[in-house]
């Protein structure tokens, strides 16, 4: 009886499976198609003719791996220093006491349920009259206050930290900028991975910020993908979009699939703690 | 207070120390969250065009229109319908999957894995995704329906462009997955060990002590999917049309509330109707957040003092 159960678990499993993987599939039977083909009638559920033609033209059709170079500034700009800005504040939440630290940590658990899009526009609006549109600066800025659920990561791992090891530092003359530089930051190396990940993977993923505030010269790769192919009649160009966005997010799901476990725990703890 | 007082100074520094270390991050509060909340708050109450440098004060009357005006009722009503249908569906096929990879069954590891894949994917490459699959002449859905004699559907229009987008954010499931399946593995296996002994059946077992314990949890999941679902935006725009000025060229089915916010600051101008919108969308999610909370009283625990941590016993269940 255990093993027809198990027998029923795998089979509903692999049926799931299937559904869940088969939009990967035919993205990527689109991406391998003529344009030829695309409409055929009745539909060609394998391309007829092979051809990795969209790809090269996916990459030439705009300046693909310039635009790939703006998401990757923007991301590598933002992750480090959101991880390190949240870190501090981590740290703070975590070893420090002072008066109204009750009313900051409220302040900062309901900021975490903030629905960011809300904040957006107006941040748009400001951005615009402070001349920071078109400029990477606003992501500089973003990053170097932290993000309250990564600061709440960094909380609840220095929180665990053995209280001894400040206080041997602190005898020794270590002021608390020191104690988290040599001792606390290095221990916290999963939470860091985490919290790079996580961060780039935000910003990489990102579409509307990118979308208002850069015009499409400085814009990311997922702005482009979702607006530059079509052609001189406005027709969505789409064996050219199942190709550019296999190459847009194939990096992010292989970065998963080597560092799975920084990107499960965060997801997972972010339910738990 | 509880230290000793010659450890006065020491505690005097720790607590600069903590202003030190926790500032930067309130500053950036104050500036980029809570100064443009404020600002928004200001526009709602005037009649700005985001051009003229003076604009006038008309009271409540944004407001008076958000609750009056027949598009912005229809708005809002989509979005409570788009939100009562995929939060339960997402949190049930999350939770289905977990309750499977829970079980001791061969390449467990590889399973949670791929079923986890679609969540990792950005949501540019999803959309992008579903636009290729529901599209009309090229399109594998419609490939697969061809084949029972219904052809030429247009699911990215009216009134199917609603059940795409739903498809699409079930698509994310894993990560309802992942938690809850974190969730399953804290639970003791004697307590299920114990229910078989007394003679309880499979499903009361899962309904009397795996749900039971696993509330914090999808009580959770009940609130980041809300608030999830009723900011959705990009993938309205990107798998409808392509292009962001679009705005208005989105089916009618999927008029969320936040396509008409950018409708009314982008298409219309009208900022101070769109702050109106963006404030009441806020306290709706703040209620919304609150009134969820209460009803999880107890399930979910934070404490503020780091000392109290160790010391805590982890309240688990519902009350």
């Amino acid at each position: 009886m255990v093993l027809a159960r198990r027998s029923v678990v795998h089979m509903l499993l692999v049926a799931m499976l299937v559904l869940f993987l088969s939009p990967f599939g035919w993205l990527v039977i689109t991406a391998l198609k003529a344009p030829s083909e695309l409409r055929a009638v009745p539909i060609h559920w394998w391309p007829h003719h092979l051809t990795l033609d969209n790809f090269s033209q996916a990459l030439t059709f705009f300046d693909y791996l310039g635009y790939a170079r703006n998401s990757l500034t923007i991301a590598v700009i933002y992750s480090t220093l959101i991880t390190l800005a949240s870190a501090w504040a981590g740290y703070g939440f975590a070893r420090l006491d002072a008066p109204g630290k009750r009313l900051v940590f409220g302040v900062l658990l309901s900021t975490m349920m903030m629905p960011q899009i809300i904040t957006l526009i107006p941040t748009y609006l400001l951005f615009t009259r402070a001349g920071l549109v078109n400029t990477y600066v606003p992501w500089v800025l973003w990053g170097l206050c932290g993000a309250p659920y990564l600061i709440f990561l960094f909380r609840q791992f220095f929180t665990n930290m053995p209280k001894e090891l400040e206080e041997a530092a602190i005898v020794d003359g270590c002021g608390q900028i020191r104690v988290f530089w040599r001792i606390f930051l290095p221990q916290s190396w999963p939470v860091i991975a985490t919290s790079l990940i996580l961060s780039f993977s935000w910003s990489w993923g990102d579409y509307v910020a990118p979308a208002l505030l850069l015009d499409d010269d400085r814009t990311t790769l997922a702005v482009k993908i979702a607006t530059g192919y079509v052609n001189e009649h406005g027709t969505g160009l789409y064996t050219l979009v199942a190709a550019g966005v296999v190459v847009y997010i194939v990096p992010v799901l292989l970065l998963f699939l080597i560092l799975q476990r920084g990107f499960v725990s965060g997801v997972a703890t972010s339910g738990l703690k | 207070m509880r230290r000793a007082p010659r450890l006065g100074s020491r505690r005097m520094r720790r607590a600069g120390a903590f202003y030190v270390f926790t500032g930067p991050w309130l500053l950036g509060f104050l500036i980029l969250t809570a100064y443009p909340l404020g600002y928004a708050l200001w526009l709602s109450f005037t009649n700005s065009d985001g051009l003229s440098s003076h604009p006038r004060f008309v009271g409540l009357d944004n407001y008076r229109e958000v609750f009056t005006d027949p598009d912005t009722l229809d708005s809002l009503a989509r979005t409570g319908l788009f939100t009562a249908i995929t939060v339960p569906l997402t949190i049930t096929a999350g939770l289905f999957l977990a309750v499977l990879l829970n079980q001791p069954i061969r390449a467990r590891g590889l399973f949670r894995t791929l079923l986890y894949l679609p969540a990792v994917v950005p949501p540019v490459g999803a959309a992008l995704t579903f636009k290729l699959i529901f599209d009309r002449d090229s399109g594998s859905a419609n490939g697969l329906l061809d084949m029972f004699g219904v052809n030429g559907v247009a699911w990215l229009a009216d009134p199917y462009a609603r059940w795409v987008l739903i498809t699409l954010t079930l698509w994310a499931a894993g990560n309802v997955m992942i938690i809850s399946l974190a969730g399953l593995q804290d639970i003791p296996r004697e307590l299920h060990e114990a229910a078989r002994v007394d003679g309880a059946s499979q499903w009361q077992s899962f309904t009397r002590i795996t749900l039971p314990l696993l509330s914090p949890v999808l009580f959770f999941q009940v609130v980041t999917g809300i608030i999830a679902a009723l900011q959705t935006f990009a993938p309205l725009l990107i798998s409808l049309d392509p292009t962001p000025q679009g705005v208005s060229a989105v089916p009618r089915s999927n008029n969320l509330i936040m396509i008409n916010v950018f409708t009314q600051y982008f298409a219309n101008s009208r900022y101070g109707y769109a702050s109106a919108l963006l404030w009441v969308l806020f306290v709706f999610i703040i209620a919304i957040t609150l009134v969820v909370f209460r009803l999880s009283k107890g399930a979910v625990f934070y404490s503020v003092d780091p000392e109290q941590e160790k010391t805590r016993s982890r309240t688990i269940g519902g009350s």
